[in-house]
């Protein structure tokens, strides 16, 4: 572990994430500044147009923290490091997309009860009339590419970062051609006619935002409130830990033994058993492959309280 | 490559019906084509002797081929009765900041009056989201404004 946060196998990969964050800030802007520049009445657009500014929340909110932990030093005021900013990151992402999602489905809603009927008249460009629908079309199409690439690049990365911010990142972007197509069949029905498709559009669009937020809240809370390690994708219970608790398990039957996390790290206390006479470093215990050892923290042993048996000796 | 396939797909498929759309929700223009008339209300009777109206007007009459049938209001009952259906095109002085934008769609002015911030713009408005009909109208505010078509 070095006197930073971030352990030092993950040093390369993350200045490859870093870069690639950067990427993802510019290009999701010009995504931002093409869709504005079009956005007319359509509550498709409007909402299309928000749910890609926010893709700029978990880049930004990975790079603070990214930044923190391998540049800040552990100190007097910061014993610990900077490894749970990561987890803050997720949780101000989290947070962001929950209520912004669920402030768009209400807009949407709100549209579709009062039968609004989106405007989108026409432009000119280059000296012709053109209607502002075939734009937003055209916009809609271009912010499909960049998340999709991006978000296939991101996806290795944060697993071997074991990084939840940037996992929930990457799957947003691999998943933006399923709002990408919602809101192109919003303009194409608003261009039909079709009066209520744009705020039918623009809720299933929301609905998607506040879907993500919600997964990523559970995730994000679960760690803030020392709850068991969670997987990258899910709030299910992370593998590894599961199999770092069996493995001490077997080495200190009848043990307690309680797991958390704190960013990418896991962290044990097994409880009402001795530390074992030899000294060993955390990462003997784990589990699986050596070049994910890393993930194993913190290794603290509680010795039972005065009248108990003692247990578990290893 | 299977995701990047559909957006390709209905690309194609919008080029081949680019003058389809769009199309009124309430079917404005394709009433007008039928019934060869259009309804349109002034805010004040003397905009009827308005340069800049009777050369919108006429340009309509001559692009739709229906004729503009006037109807009596004036004020917000005009931009009532376009909200709710009963009437096509209304015309007035507006100002840029019209607590109205929003509820109606104003085409481009046809002329400017007034300095500053807030200009006041004499130009037409539609009901909200025929927008077959309000390219129409804003096609024919455009040439006017540029004074292509003045009588």
């Amino acid at each position: 572990m070095s006197d930073n946060s971030l352990p030092r196998e993950l040093e390369r990969t993350m200045a490859r994430a870093i870069r690639l964050e950067y990427w993802n800030i510019f290009w999701t802007i010009t995504i931002i500044a093409t869709m504005g520049l079009v956005l007319g009445q359509s509550e498709t657009m409007k909402t299309a147009w928000i749910e890609d500014s926010l893709g700029l929340v978990p880049p930004v909110m990975f790079l603070i923290a990214a930044h923190m932990e391998r540049r800040l030093s552990r100190s007097e005021r910061f014993p610990f490091g900077f490894e749970r900013v990561n987890g803050l990151g997720f949780f101000v992402a989290a947070v962001a997309l929950t209520a912004v999602g669920a402030l768009l489905l209400w807009n949407a809603l709100m549209a579709l009860w009062a039968a609004e009927h989106a405007t989108v008249g026409s432009v000119l460009l280059f000296g012709q009339e053109i209607w502002l629908g075939w734009l937003m079309l055209a916009a809609q199409l271009y912010s499909l590419v960049p998340p999709m690439i991006i978000g296939r690049r991101e996806l290795p990365l944060a697993e071997t970062l074991n990084d939840k911010l940037l996992h929930t990142d990457a799957l947003m972007n691999k998943a933006n051609w399923l709002t990408g197509a919602a809101g192109l069949a919003g303009v194409i029905g608003l261009g039909l006619g079709w009066w209520w498709a744009d705020s039918l559009a623009a809720a299933i669009i929301s609905i998607d935002v506040l879907n993500d937020g919600i997964k990523a809240l559970r995730s994000s809370t679960a760690e803030l409130v020392d709850g068991a390690p969670r997987a990258l994708s899910s709030a299910d219970l992370s593998q590894d830990a599961q199999q770092v608790g069996e493995k001490l398990l077997q080495q200190f039957p009848g043990a307690t033994v309680r797991l958390r996390e704190t960013g990418r790290l896991i962290r044990a206390e097994v409880h009402d058993t001795h530390a074992p006479q030899l000294c060993r470093h955390p990462r003997h215990y784990w589990p699986g492959d050596d070049d994910r050892a890393w993930r194993l923290a913190q290794v603290s042993f509680i010795p039972p309280t005065k009248g108990q048996n003692q247990k578990g000796r290893g | 490559m299977f995701a990047m396939k559909y957006p390709a797909l209905l690309a194609l498929y919008l080029l081949s019906a680019c003058d389809a759309l769009p199309r009124d929700p309430a079917d404005t223009s394709a009433r007008i084509a039928e019934r060869k008339f259009f309804t349109v209300g002034l805010f004040e009777a003397g905009l009827a002797q308005d340069r800049e109206v009777k050369a919108l007007i006429a340009l309509l009459e001559q692009r739709t081929g229906a004729r503009a049938s006037w109807q009596a209001g004036s004020g917000e009952a005009l931009l009532q009765q376009l909200d709710a259906g009963r009437l096509d095109l209304a015309l007035g002085r507006f100002r840029q900041k019209s607590p109205w934008k929003g509820e109606v769609a104003f085409g481009p002015p046809l002329r400017l009056a007034g300095t500053g911030d807030d200009p006041v713009e004499l130009k037409a408005a539609m009901r909200n989201g025929e927008n077959r009909w309000i390219m129409t109208v804003e096609s024919a505010s455009r040439s006017v404004a540029k004074g292509a078509d003045k009588p």
